[in-house]
């Protein structure tokens, strides 16, 4: 490139408008590729690389008939460096495309799709198995996922099949277009820039377009297709349209509103190609620009008349979210179009203050002092001057202009009294940046704009990704950001290449202390030792993925590997001492799974305390899923209490008498065995007793009453409710119940029955066991304050005043105190009292009290 | 009540609300979370919900922001077949087999049926191996996106947060499961998040420990590009946790304050309270409607949620400012001072009377609709009062505090024991005895074995045989213990004599209006005792004077209030907390996530400040109303600190031995 070249040599003003485009001559390409139409082409976004692969159904001189079958992809950077071939062996490829981390992503007709790094390791995903069966006969790329359309069978629609990031998810079917034939152009909005945040397919059908989405087809109801391009703005908001007769139509994505109508025939007869070209594509050149490109001939569509390019064979074009990547045979173009600042500061005769501080900067160094001049004469303005050339250097390709530009701005602001260099300096470090990575080597043409929009962190990792880790560490130290991401893709490399060798010239722990040292040095304190262990397995260096797991902390990194590597008990007791039982699941269930029953149970059981944690697990998750393998566990370990308990929880929930009736034996007999438990397997026989007399009960009542189920007291009580009352003396003897109990219970059965006659009749019978006051008690209670009065005189009298109260009988109350001369309890009782009535009466004891 | 004493001033008007940790935070992230997670899936959707996350999602989350993000209609998932309108349907659940398998059951269902739906899985906090693993079994993993809704702390009132789990005791003492530690770790790594490192971790118990090693380690595996996460907290000024197991006498005992006395009676489920429609009928009753009670009932004939006549209401401080007033007081002082409250309000209404001009009228009926929220909630509180006043009445109510008193004054073990075996003739509720029977075995030196077979059998006749295995389970965990004591019992033995003395458990009745024991009328929770050794320790080494004459139970803050002394720690008690079982810890953290052992020195840290600081207490298995009344008590009577309470979850003795009931 010519240094002295005047930045304005690559514009070109936009016919009939005040905008001016830019094309820049990248880089000259010195590549095998000869005819860009021989080919179908995937361009990665932000300068990255191209995909080439033959165009089977071009006809061309075959000159070797090696495998004909065999498909192979072809990847070269923007500057033509060959990067990696793909060398495909599956079933024919339908599409392919790039992701937003620069992995190709290659479909297949079956609906397999790998995602290709570009060293040329892949990880292979399924579109599933109905995408197999109807077949994939296109699909759309874009960075963070894919549609694919499905074949229609006779009477169907054909479908479309959504992917969402590339994690290998399961494919979602988006609403049925209700189209039997593909559409004659179709195209996706990516859904990070469509309303909805959903993706949205436009297909081109008859002379309107439908639009899809996961919920809905929605027939736009247009008349003037069929189109034969689709082309969605990069920022989701506008619509390039192609009819069959050449005409260019821009509309709104809403197509609310037309926005341009261009014939492409007209044009493309006035810039001297043969009229009815064919369009090869439409892209978008930034979001207000579209490209056509035609044989030999491109055209960049504004608003008005179009700006021709022409080149002297077929192009390929990557839109860009700034601009437009155009490839030829031999060259790598670059356009877009010039922002103002730029215009202000390059435009002849401009005399924006930008402009000025410029010339005032091309005075100084010419020692002239006309620059002092300039500067004083933009003083107001001079701040934004400064910005603006801070602004523009970024957009400069050109080396020196960058620097002339810097140079202006850093000369303005001596004159200013605060200003913050901020932007200053880390423009200067990104153009560092920049043009190390634009060096036809790196062969990434990233602009300033493309930089901001994906992040420097994103420049490191597409770095890594071409194996260019120095370069990488250094911008990362450079822009002081973490150099993990690098660090652990050069480890992996690290590992992969030191097997390559002979396999002795490196051994592990010389491996291991390298990587372990590089990251400490290089303060990679957040890599994961776990990827790298991973990769060092993968290869086969099983002993290296131990030592490097060892590095890991986070033990949810290392379990997964450990069980996959088989190395079973570490991974439990690394899964138990994370504390996190999650992942003790995940270990037990794996182990489960694999290992034969015993020798699951003896890893856990031997493990001591420190596994206690997975045993009580284990005991958890079976209790609730699998109580036959709980059994087991018992029974292996003799744990014959645990047992019992397991039986006689399972007989709580039975309900056939007789399979009850067998769970609480098998209790019984686990509790007899254990020597500690004789009491419990007592209980057991008084329980079984009890269940065949309940049954023996239900049978004496024809079953009209329920007894199974109950306890002891309970069945005593509806005996004695129903009128059995030899059955419940029975219970009580057979089942020895005290005295005491047995008066409660019927003391509560006979309140319950309202057989007030029949209580009182008891409680003469002989003395009470319990005593008098919980009668009371009970029965005032229940609400028969009344029948409670009777038993109040016999009990002792201290006790019959707060009794007399609780039954609200305030004069009986009153009198007692009377007759134990109590006027503090008097007193107290004039106080609780509720009934006003009653309360005058006491009063006036009070008064007679003394 | 001669004459009524103000109450606990809970408004605090010298905190600068700056300075206050504001748990506002976790309700906005926990809702921001949902609405994420629901719009993760595009579309009208069916919403699916795991019954036990009713409540817990009530408190963040109203109906109208789900119907916002899609959410047609809502069901409860129980078994049953699943009629959904919409493609889309989303499960929330915890990660249990019986809801996994429920899914299953579902999706096979509609695969049979031919009906064609998208599935999403979210599982509370996180995902699960373990439910994976069913779907997996059940051959439904494939049609099920699976993703997880962290819900993490819940702001119950602006003090108290709260992971609603409701079975942590018995998970993690009595199933050996510590998924509830882990769980807390990673929910106080978030405040961590949120609010900075605590610059001290204090504690007690051996799961207090292992939640604090697990804390620190989680810490220090955290990214470190989260800023602020790895600076100290400047508004916090420790962690104190303490775990269940330590203190297991205070859940057993009944609780006496108000709000703890309607959780025992009447049970409260994330702060709500069902209560009858006509307490709830005026206007000002209006309840946004709670997540919780919205699920609708489909055809299939799914379970009402609203039972009729009920209504469940949200008992909070949020919106009431009587509640506010009364929550924490003893509930022997709460008829007074609703009374006290009636008056205030009668008079505010006479007021009216004496607007004579039109600027005075106009200022009285701007001030109407306080008035009205307010005699609505003063309703609401006396009918609350009407419905618990009787059932404190009772005899057994009234036997039972009679025994606990007597057991925790170790007075007559013996008779305490035949006392209980007199209710159990009775047949009072098994709950009430199980917790006097365990108080039993934690005070005295275990049951003689005879006295204590003899009682079960009792037990089990009455109540029936299935109970034996909860008998078992409480053995197994040293809460009911037998003479003599088996070695591992005696290592968990509370030697509660000693610490009567030692950290004054047991206060006389006029002492009980200065010092946190007035919420048991005469007991102060062992918990919040441990944390008065850290934060307050002036109360515990100088006993206070006593207030003589007036006999209210209600604590009067008539003392200026002292300032708050700094963290250092347990100085002064170190013996005292070393002599029972339980690991005692005390961390200093350092800005690096690193950790040092405090013991050394850390003073430096540990300045006093002249702002309000808080103190995080977080209770592992669960704490009581009752406690948090103490904990809220305490920072009343100091100047410049403040206690956020974090716990599990809300518990009582009731619910904690029942949860031990069942295995399954």
């Amino acid at each position: 490139m010519d240094d002295e070249e005047n930045p304005t040599a690559s514009w070109a003003a936009m016919p009939d408008s005040s905008a001016f485009y830019r094309k820049l001559s990248v880089y000259q390409l010195q590549w095998p590729i000869h005819d860009l139409s021989d080919y179908v082409i995937a361009g990665a976004r932000y300068g990255g690389p191209l995909a080439l692969m033959r165009d089977a159904t071009k006809m061309l001189a075959m000159p070797r008939m090696g495998s004909s079958s065999r498909q192979s992809i072809q990847i070269f950077s923007s500057s033509g460096e060959a990067i990696n071939t793909i060398s495909w062996d599956q079933g024919r490829i339908i599409r392919f495309g790039w992701t937003f981390d620069e992995r190709l992503v290659v479909l297949n007709e079956e609906g397999i799709y790998r995602l290709y790094d570009l060293r040329g390791d892949y990880a292979q995903h399924s579109l599933g198995p109905e995408a197999g069966e109807m077949g994939v006969i296109d699909a759309r790329i874009y960075e963070n996922g894919l549609v694919a359309m499905t074949g229609a069978m006779p009477g169907t629609s054909i479908g479309l099949l959504e992917v969402k990031g590339w994690i290998g998810g399961k494919p979602i079917s988006l609403a049925s277009p209700g189209l039997t034939e593909p559409p004659h152009a179709w195209s996706i909005v990516p859904p990070d820039v469509f309303i909805s945040r959903h993706v949205e397919v436009l297909l081109a059908s008859e002379a309107t377009i439908i639009a899809v989405d996961a919920l809905e087809a929605a027939d736009q109801h247009l008349a003037r297709g069929p189109f034969l391009h689709v082309a969605p703005s990069p920022n989701g908001k506008r619509l390039a349209l192609l009819t069959a007769t050449n005409v260019l139509w821009v509309v709104s994505s809403d197509f609310q509103n037309s926005l341009v109508e261009f014939d492409v025939n007209a044009a493309a007869h006035d810039a001297g190609a043969s009229s009815g070209a064919l369009v090869q594509y439409v892209q978008w050149c930034g979001d207000d620009a579209v490209f056509v490109g035609l044989d030999g001939l491109t055209l960049l569509v504004g608003p008005g008349p179009s700006l021709p390019y022409f080149y002297p064979s077929a192009t390929f074009a990557v839109s860009e979210i700034d601009g437009i990547r155009v490839f030829s045979a031999d060259t790598c173009d670059f356009v877009q179009k010039v922002p103002k600042n730029a215009l202000d500061v390059f435009l002849p005769g401009s005399t924006e203050p930008s402009a000025i501080l410029h010339d005032a900067w091309m005075h100084f160094t010419k020692r002239s002092p006309r620059a002092d001049e300039a500067v004083r004469h933009i003083r107001p303005e001079l701040a934004s001057a400064v910005d603006a050339c801070v602004d523009i250097a970024g957009w400069e390709w050109n080396v020196r202009t960058q620097r002339a530009l810097l140079n202006a701005a850093k000369y303005g602001r001596a004159f200013l009294d605060s200003y913050n260099p901020t932007d200053f300096v880390l423009m200067g470090q990104t153009l560092k940046v920049l043009n190390a990575v634009r060096f036809y080597e790196i062969g990434i043409p990233i602009t300033y704009a493309q930089f901001v929009h994906t992040s420097p962190s994103h420049l490191l990792v597409r770095l890594t990704a071409r194996s260019q880790h120095l370069l990488a560490l250094r911008i990362a130290a450079y822009l002081s950001m973490k150099p993990d991401a690098v660090l652990k893709h050069w480890a992996s490399a690290k590992i992969a290449r030191a097997k390559k060798a002979d396999g002795s010239s490196e051994d592990d722990a010389t491996v291991c202390k390298t990587i372990v040292e590089k990251f400490n040095q290089l303060g990679g304190g957040e890599v994961s030792y776990a990827d790298i262990a991973r990769r060092a397995w993968e290869v086969g260096r099983l002993a290296l993925a131990i030592q490097l797991l060892e590095h890991e902390p986070r033990p949810a990194d290392q379990v997964p590997l450990l069980l996959e590597m088989k190395d079973d008990k570490r991974a439990l007791l690394k899964a138990v001492d994370s504390g996190d039982t999650d992942l003790v699941y995940t270990v037990l269930l794996d182990l489960h799974r694999r290992l034969p029953l015993g020798d699951f149970f003896r890893m856990v059981e031997d493990g001591g305390p420190r596994l206690a944690p997975a045993a009580n697990l284990l005991q958890v998750y079976a209790r609730q899923q699998d109580r036959e393998m709980l059994r087991d566990f018992y029974y292996a370990d003799d744990r014959r209490v645990a047992s019992a308990i397991l039986a006689l929880e399972e007989a709580v929930g039975m309900d056939d008498p007789a399979a009850k009736a067998a769970s609480i034996k098998a209790a019984q007999k686990f509790f007899s065995e254990d020597k500690g438990s004789a009491f419990e397997a007592k209980m057991m026989d008084e329980n079984l007793r009890l269940l065949a007399f309940q049954q023996e009960l239900e049978k004496d009542v024809d079953h009209k009453v329920k007894f199974v189920g109950l306890s002891v007291s309970e069945t005593i009580k509806l005996c004695l409710v129903n009128g059995l009352s030899k059955k419940a003396e029975r219970v009580k003897k057979d089942w020895a119940v005290p005295d005491k109990r047995f008066w409660y219970i019927k003391l509560q059965a006979l309140t319950q029955l309202g057989d007030f006659e029949g209580l009182s009749q008891f409680v003469k019978s002989k003395k009470s066991p319990i005593g008098y006051e919980p009668i009371v008690h009970h029965l005032a209670e229940t609400g028969h304050a009344k029948e409670a009065l009777a038993y109040v005189p016999l009990v002792e009298q201290k006790k019959r005043v707060d009794l007399y109260a609780a039954c609200g009988d305030w004069q009986a109350a009153g009198k007692e105190c009377i007759a134990l001369k109590d006027r503090t309890r008097l007193e107290n009782v004039t106080r609780m009292c509720t009934d006003a009535l009653a309360r005058r009466e006491l009063e006036t004891m009070l008064r007679s009290f003394g | 009540m001669p004459s009524t004493a103000p109450s606990i001033d809970s408004s605090k008007p010298e905190i600068d609300p700056s300075q206050v940790v504001d748990v506002g935070v976790l309700k906005e992230l926990a809702k921001r979370y949902l609405v994420d997670a629901l719009n993760s899936v595009n579309g009208p959707k069916t919403l699916v919900l795991d019954p036990s996350l009713a409540g817990p999602l009530g408190l963040v989350t109203e109906v109208a922001l789900l119907k916002q993000h899609g959410v047609d209609k809502m069901f409860w998932l129980e078994p049953g077949p699943l009629q959904a309108t919409t493609t889309n349907i989303i499960y929330l659940c915890r990660p249990q087999v019986q809801w996994a398998k429920l899914i299953a059951e579902h999706v096979k269902q509609h695969t049979k049926e031919s009906q064609n739906h998208v599935y999403t899985l979210l599982v509370v906090p996180r995902e699960s191996s373990v439910v994976k693993r069913i779907l997996e079994d059940e051959g439904v993993l494939g049609d099920i996106h699976i993703s997880e809704y962290n819900l993490q702390f819940i702001p119950l009132e602006d003090d108290l947060i709260s992971l609603e789990y409701d079975h942590a005791f018995k998970e993690i003492w009595l199933d050996g499961d510590e998924t509830a530690v882990y769980n807390s770790a990673q929910a106080l790594l978030t405040l961590q998040k949120i609010y900075g490192l605590f610059p001290r971790i204090i504690g007690k118990g051996d799961h207090a420990a292992k939640l604090k090693n697990l804390l620190k380690r989680l810490q220090s595996q955290s990214p470190r590009q989260a800023p602020g996460s790895h600076t100290l907290s400047e508004k916090i000024d420790s962690l104190f946790i303490i775990d269940r197991r330590v203190d297991m006498v205070t859940p057993l005992l009944t609780q006496l304050t108000y709000q703890g006395l309607v959780d025992e009676l009447m049970g409260m489920t994330s702060g709500h309270v069902e209560l009858p429609a006509s307490l709830l009928a005026a206007p000002t009753a209006q309840q946004t409607p709670s997540a919780s009670a919205a699920a609708s009932t489909s055809a299939a004939g799914r379970t009402a949620l609203t039972k009729e006549k009920k209504k469940k209401h949200h008992l909070t401080a949020a919106n009431d400012t009587l509640f506010r007033d009364l929550r924490d007081l003893n509930f022997s002082v709460v008829g007074a001072n609703l009374s006290r409250h009636a008056h205030r309000l009668d008079s505010e209404y006479q007021s009216r009377h004496q607007a004579k001009t039109v600027p005075q009228l106009k200022e009285f009926v701007g001030k109407l609709g306080g008035l009205q929220t307010e005699t609505q909630s003063l309703k609401l509180h006396t009918g609350l009062c009407e419905i618990v006043d009787p059932q404190t009445k009772t005899e057994v109510f009234n036997k039972s505090l009679e025994i606990q008193q007597n057991l925790l004054a170790l007075y007559d073990v013996n008779a305490q024991i035949s006392a209980i075996e007199d209710l159990v003739a009775q047949g009072v509720d098994v709950a009430v005895v199980l917790r006097l029977l365990c108080l039993a075995s934690i005070v005295a030196p275990g049951i003689k074995p005879k006295v204590f077979e003899n009682l079960s059998r009792e037990i089990l006749q009455t109540y029936g045989y299935h109970y034996l295995p909860l008998l078992l389970n409480l053995s197994t965990l040293h809460l009911l213990t037998t003479q003599p004591l088996s070695p591992a019992a005696q290592s968990l033995k509370l030697p509660l004599s000693a610490l009567k003395k030692s950290l004054r458990l047991l206060t006389e009745e006029n002492e009980t209006d200065n010092d946190i024991s007035y919420v048991y009328s005469g007991y102060a929770p062992l918990s919040v005792r441990l944390v008065q050794c850290v934060a307050q320790k002036g109360a515990l080494l100088a006993a206070p004077a006593p207030v003589g004459e007036e006999a209210g139970a209600v604590p009067k803050a008539k003392a200026p209030k002292t300032r708050s002394h700094p963290i250092v720690g347990w100085k002064g008690f170190e013996d005292v907390v070393a002599s029972f079982p339980g690991e005692v810890f005390d961390v200093v953290q350092a800005p690096d996530g690193g950790a040092t052992d405090s013991s050394a020195n850390a003073v430096s840290v540990l300045l006093p400040r002249e702002d309000t600081t808080t103190t995080v207490v977080f209770f592992l298995g669960g704490c009581t109303y009752t406690e948090v009344a103490a904990l809220r008590w305490m920072a009343s009577q100091m100047r410049g600190r403040r206690f956020l309470i974090a716990t599990t979850g809300i518990i009582k003795g009731s619910s904690l031995i029942e949860d031990l009931a069942t295995s399954l």
